[in-house]
């Protein structure tokens, strides 16, 4: 298990090393000079930069060997637009509102998920399923930004039926303001953790252990719970960390349109703005972050499935 | 427990003072699929005496499986359903029993083992905890209590260490101490009967002796009866009692195993027997195959089912239903009977088909 | 005991019977792989729905800017985020013309000086004959009232619904200068729809609480110049103020600029389903080619091959579009929509790469493929004959479902400005413009929604149908 776990880690930082060089060699192919930006900098700020990332000098190996060392010791270098603000403080800003709407969402998905989807695999073509999997289409077929659009308006209305702030339209701060975000953000995941849990379900439903189950005369219950549930849960558990990494597209216009400071936001502006630093830091922690992501998810999987912990 | 306390009441020669633990009649099986309905059991009915064995023998999709599946009520429903019959597991009816009571019957008046262990077993639950859920079920013990027992159930299926094995999952099993382990987890509640669905077949065949003779062993001391289905002569030869050899859903040979192996009354029997090879030096007869394959379920022959391959295939049998002629009746088994129309006293005489006449078999 | 012995029997009952050869065939009729799938997906009546749909879709997108010749870049000011409506006629107005507000000359301008030094004066009653002069149109809504003595001027409001009490009166729209001016011209954003207009009168000390309200049923109107311009009305025709001018039907309604919805729409479509179905179908024709190679060579060269794939799949893919929109650096005039192809292609291929070489690598251990080898088959013919037929369905399947996630990310990276450049509609970028004026004109979000939500529906139960349809091991179990 360790050598495993360390022969990931490995992996990992080689992954992470190549969307770094992946994100510096689409950075460099923007057109125009980096530090053209109007709003970049003053002559000093400019002449510092330049030393900084060695601007003047060849783009391959120096500006790429200082941005390597700039991103092993962590440093994300300075805004081109926020002046002196450190990429790392940025982040360090952003990033947790990201994680915990985040989180939010993903526990949201997942309780959702495999208790809806085990719920249509156990009652296979009758009313519940067809509803859930109806709602589940829908949800599939419905761009996130439509739901957030809708779930700004029900927030406005249900606001304006109680004549008082239930729950904030936007913005961040305190916990009521992540709910409908985050349920937003949750739901299309969810949608699809249903479908997946619904075939997971039904597929152990018809394996052989679960027809030992039932020949040993374990109530219904208790098949479900001791036997079905949890090998059931196995698939859902592997595309945990995708469905993380499917979440920051959802992340994004849920963070646009709830004006919700977080990192997808930052990005986008970023992007609009042409911060390069900004951008590149935010690129490279974001697939370090879905890397690790990735990574702890396969060893959590481990701690579920005997087969792979003991292996 | 003992099996000598019944012997008395077997003694007798009519049906009401056989100890019959499971009595099947007229069991008829359907499933729908979208090429219509498949007649998987038809007209099936035999017996089980207290502490015997009944083979069911048949080749692959002959209904054997389904048969004992749709009396422990795990055929699932739909797209399958039992259009008629009855089971009676000591004079009481199973079929149709709500979940309830029938899940007081699965596991504690009848076990059952299954073809290939490496899937049966649930992969994520240790092997002890998976014994212990059929007490803890049936038997209501706790969590340890139960451990305790399946421990020792281990134990009495022969598995070494037990008490370690008890605590690692099946994918540390080998496919020979997971069968064990089945077999431990289905007499976990000393059931009556206990249903042994080619228990040997995904076994390679060192191991195969080991677990009949487990079986056996165990037989012995519990008294049980067992239903053992195979498409192993061997096995059947071995192990059981009485035989009922079945054929595109239908029993088409009934009898003990010495009825079946030595006076054969029906084509697909012989035919089943001239192509297994035996362990007898005397034999030197060339093994024979049985030409074609079963008639296709979907629609089944109006006639005997066995038709369109037997070398003895009559003109009436195209299209009339053979019925079972009783080629000897027996007071503890199961009676010879035989759903062949060579047995019709006006059928001609064959040479390798055991007929009735004049009261005596050929 | 014998069950049965049915009726009585002749010699020729035992004959030995004569056998057809075909007792031993199967009744089922055999298919092959296809027409197997291809009869289960038609008795999927939600696939078949689907496949409609897809057909629907592509006739909408090809045909119907042959059938709706409207140009969908034609902006109309005069009509904008107008509802969906057949055939809506509008008045015609002349540009700047104004009303004189009637003045009754012998009326006194204010109030006597004996009532506002009456301690004891009431209130002023409210005007009598408050009448719409006129046509009521969005360019002006013309009222008219008689006057009330000893008033120094008239308050008038306006309301979208009939006030019953003062505090409801609605929107202040001014004052009248003096008390023997007798209408009000009102100019004020209006929009299609009933107006309420209610007058009070004050003496210069203090308003009446005491109004009267009259109706205005405001319609739409259009200048004249603008009528020409927008070529409701030929450039030579001489219309009068008053005339009504057809402004032709917008079945979805128009958007923020006036533009017609539906052929944006059916250009958008252009837009979404080029890279919907264009993208998926190249990159996993690369991937299919690169996983092929990889599972068929096998070895070193698979390995890192695959390992090369992991890399890419590693990437964050909406962050990575993003970049490589940047990076593409699309001129002005360009749409982006070759940048946002390459880009997605650059990225999505690895996940049918991985597929297809599981698949390879899996057929290539089977028994079949094995004994054609034994059987001297040359390489290509195996990848032809056997790896190719077997992993088809997969891919196909992988298509389909490919197909609605490239829509949903085009529609994604518009709506965040990162997709198509405008003026070039998109699906996503009318949802993104939509949004914007989601609570006044909801048609405009509505309606792209409604197409990706068509569109990605039926290919996602289009894909659940092909792959149940595809799918061996549901041929056997059904």
């Amino acid at each position: 298990m360790g050598a495993y776990t360390l022969r990931r880690l490995v992996q990992g930082v080689i992954t992470v090393w190549f969307i770094a060089t992946a994100t510096f060699a689409a950075m460099h192919a923007v057109p125009g000079d980096p530090l053209q930006n109007d709003k970049a900098t003053t002559a000093a700020i400019r002449a510092n930069l330049e030393a900084k990332y060695g601007l003047d000098r060849p783009v391959f190996p120096d500006q790429y060997l200082i941005y390597l060392k700039n991103i092993a010791t962590l440093d994300f270098g300075i805004s081109f637009t926020q002046q002196n603000r450190r990429v790392n403080d940025i982040i360090a800003d952003a990033f947790p509102i990201s994680a915990q709407l985040g989180v939010l969402a993903i526990l949201f998905a997942a309780a959702g998920g495999i208790l809806l989807g085990a719920l249509t695999a156990l009652n296979r073509n009758r009313w519940p399923d067809i509803l859930i999997m109806f709602a589940v289409i829908l949800g599939i077929s419905v761009p996130s930004f439509v739901f957030a659009a809708l779930g700004q308006l029900a927030l406005v209305n249900l606001n304006a039926f109680f004549g008082t702030t239930v729950l904030p339209v936007a913005g961040w701060g305190e916990f009521r303001h992540m709910l409908m975000p985050a349920l937003v953000l949750g739901l299309s995941t969810m949608a699809f953790l249903v479908r997946l849990m619904r075939s997971s379900m039904l597929e152990v439903m018809g394996t052989d252990y679960i027809r030992t189950a039932r020949a040993k005369g374990a109530p219904g219950s208790r098949i479900f719970w001791r036997h079905a549930l949890r090998n059931a849960v196995l698939p859902v558990v592997t595309v945990l960390g995708p469905a993380i990494a499917a979440n920051t597209t959802g992340g994004f216009v849920v963070e646009l349109v709830f004006a919700i400071p977080g990192l997808g936001r930052a990005f986008v502006e970023a992007v609009q703005q042409l911060d390069y630093t900004l951008i590149m830091g935010t690129t490279v922690f974001y697939g370090s972050f879905l890397v690790l992501m990735v990574i702890l998810v396969d060893l959590v999987y481990g701690f579920i499935d005997p087969r792979v912990r003991l292996s | 427990m003992n099996p000598t306390q019944r012997e008395p009441a077997l003694q007798g020669s009519d049906d009401e003072d056989v100890d019959i633990i499971l009595d099947v009649a007229d069991l008829e099986v359907e499933f729908d699929t979208y090429g219509g309905t498949v007649h998987a059991v038809r007209d099936v009915s035999f017996r089980v005496p207290r502490g015997k064995t009944l083979g069911i023998v048949g080749e692959s999709g002959c209904g054997k499986s389904v048969t004992v599946q749709a009396l422990m009520g795990l055929i699932p429903m739909p797209p399958g359903r039992i259009t008629k019959g009855s089971a009676k597991l000591s004079g009481r009816e199973i079929l149709g029993l709500p979940e309830r009571e029938l899940n007081q019957i699965r596991g504690n008046r009848i076990g059952m083992i299954f073809q290939d262990p490496m899937s049966s077993l649930n992969p994520t639950m240790r092997i002890g905890d998976q014994i212990a859920e059929t007490l803890r079920v049936h038997r209501g013990l706790g969590t340890a209590e139960a451990l305790r027992r399946a421990v020792e159930l281990l134990e009495k299926a022969r598995i070494p260490e037990a008490g370690k094995r008890a605590r690692q999952y099946p994918f540390e099993f080998s496919g020979g101490m997971l069968q064990r382990a089945m077999i431990a987890m289905a007499l976990a509640c000393s059931p009556e009967i206990l249903i042994a669905d080619e228990p040997t077949t995904a076994l390679d065949v060192t191991i195969q002796a080991q677990i009949l003779e487990l079986m056996e062993t165990l037989q012995r001391d519990e008294g049980m009866s067992i239903i053992l289905i195979t498409h192993d002569l061997g096995v059947v030869a071995r192990m059981a009692d009485d035989v009922a050899v079945m054929y595109a859903g239908q029993i088409v040979e009934t009898g003990t195993v010495d009825d079946v192996f030595y006076r054969g009354g029906h084509p697909y029997t012989q035919g089943l027997r001239r192509a297994t090879p035996t362990n007898d030096p005397e034999q030197t007869q060339r093994l024979m195959p049985i030409e074609g394959s079963p008639p296709d379920l979907f629609h089944p022959p109006a006639g005997c089912g066995y038709f369109a391959r037997c070398p003895h295939a009559m003109a009436l049998c195209e299209h009339r239903l053979p019925p079972m002629y009783t080629l000897a009746q027996h007071a503890r088994d199961l009676d010879h009977r035989a759903r062949c129309w060579l047995q019709h006293p006006q059928a001609p005489d064959v040479s390798d088909v055991h007929q009735l006449r004049d009261g005596a078999l050929t | 005991m014998n069950s049965a012995t049915p009726g009585t029997f002749t010699a020729a009952d035992f004959a030995p019977a004569t056998r057809r050869p075909d007792v031993h065939g199967l009744s089922r009729p055999s298919q092959s792989y296809w027409e197997d799938a291809w009869r289960r997906l038609k008795t999927n009546a939600r696939a078949l729905a689907s496949l409609w749909i897809v057909v629907g879709l592509l006739a909408f997108t090809v045909l119907g800017p042959l059938l709706w010749r409207v140009d969908p870049s034609a902006q109309n000011l005069d009509q904008v985020s107008r509802p969906p409506t057949l055939g809506a006629s509008a008045l015609l107005v002349q540009r700047g013309a104004r009303w004189d507000v009637p003045v009754a000359a012998d009326w006194p301008t204010g109030p006597t000086d004996a009532w506002l030094e009456d301690a004891a004066r009431g209130e002023l009653p409210a005007p009598e004959g408050l009448t719409v002069v006129g046509e009521p149109n969005t360019w002006s809504v013309r009222i008219r009232w008689e006057p009330v003595p000893n008033a120094a001027r008239y308050e008038i409001y306006r309301n979208t619904y009939e006030p019953t009490a003062l505090n409801e009166l609605g929107l202040p729209l001014g004052e009248t200068l003096t008390g023997n001016e007798l209408g009000w011209e009102d100019a004020l954003d209006l929009s299609e729809g009933d107006y309420w207009y209610s007058v009070t009168a004050t003496d210069g000390l203090r308003e009446s609480t005491r109004f009267v309200t009259v109706r205005a049923p405001v319609q739409l109107a259009v200048t004249i110049d603008a009528a020409k311009r927008s070529s409701y009305l030929d450039a030579a025709a001489t219309p009068a103020p008053g005339d009504r001018v057809d402004l032709g039907a917008h079945p979805l309604g128009t958007d923020y600029l006036g533009r017609d919805m539906l052929a944006r729409l059916m250009y958008g479509a252009r837009t979404s389903l080029f890279i919907g179905i264009l993208a998926p179908l190249l990159f996993i024709l690369i991937g299919t080619a690169f996983g092929a190679f990889a599972g068929f060579v096998g070895g070193r060269t698979d390995a890192l091959m695959m390992r090369f794939a992991d890399f890419v799949v590693a990437l964050p893919f909406l962050l990575f579009m993003i970049l490589f929109r940047v990076a593409s650096g699309i001129e002005a005039g360009e749409s982006g929509i070759y940048a946002i192809l390459i880009a997605m292609v650059v990225l999505l291929w690895p996940a049918t790469a991985r597929l297809v070489r599981g698949q390879i690598l899996q057929i290539r251990e089977e028994g079949y493929v094995q004994a054609a080898r034994l059987l001297g088959a040359k390489d290509g013919y195996l990848i032809l004959r056997h790896m190719i037929p077997n992993t088809l369905g997969v891919i196909l399947v992988t298509l389909t479902f490919a197909i609605p996630s490239a829509i949903f990310t085009e529609a994604f990276l518009s709506f965040i400005g990162m997709g198509v450049a405008p003026p070039t509609p998109s699906w996503g970028s009318m949802c993104f413009e939509g949004l914007k004026s989601m609570l006044n004109s909801p048609h405009e979000l509505f309606f792209p929604a409604l197409f990706i939500s068509i569109t990605v529906l039926a290919f996602n139960l289009l894909g659940d149908g092909l792959r149940d349809a595809l799918d061996a091991r549901m041929r056997s179990k059904e």
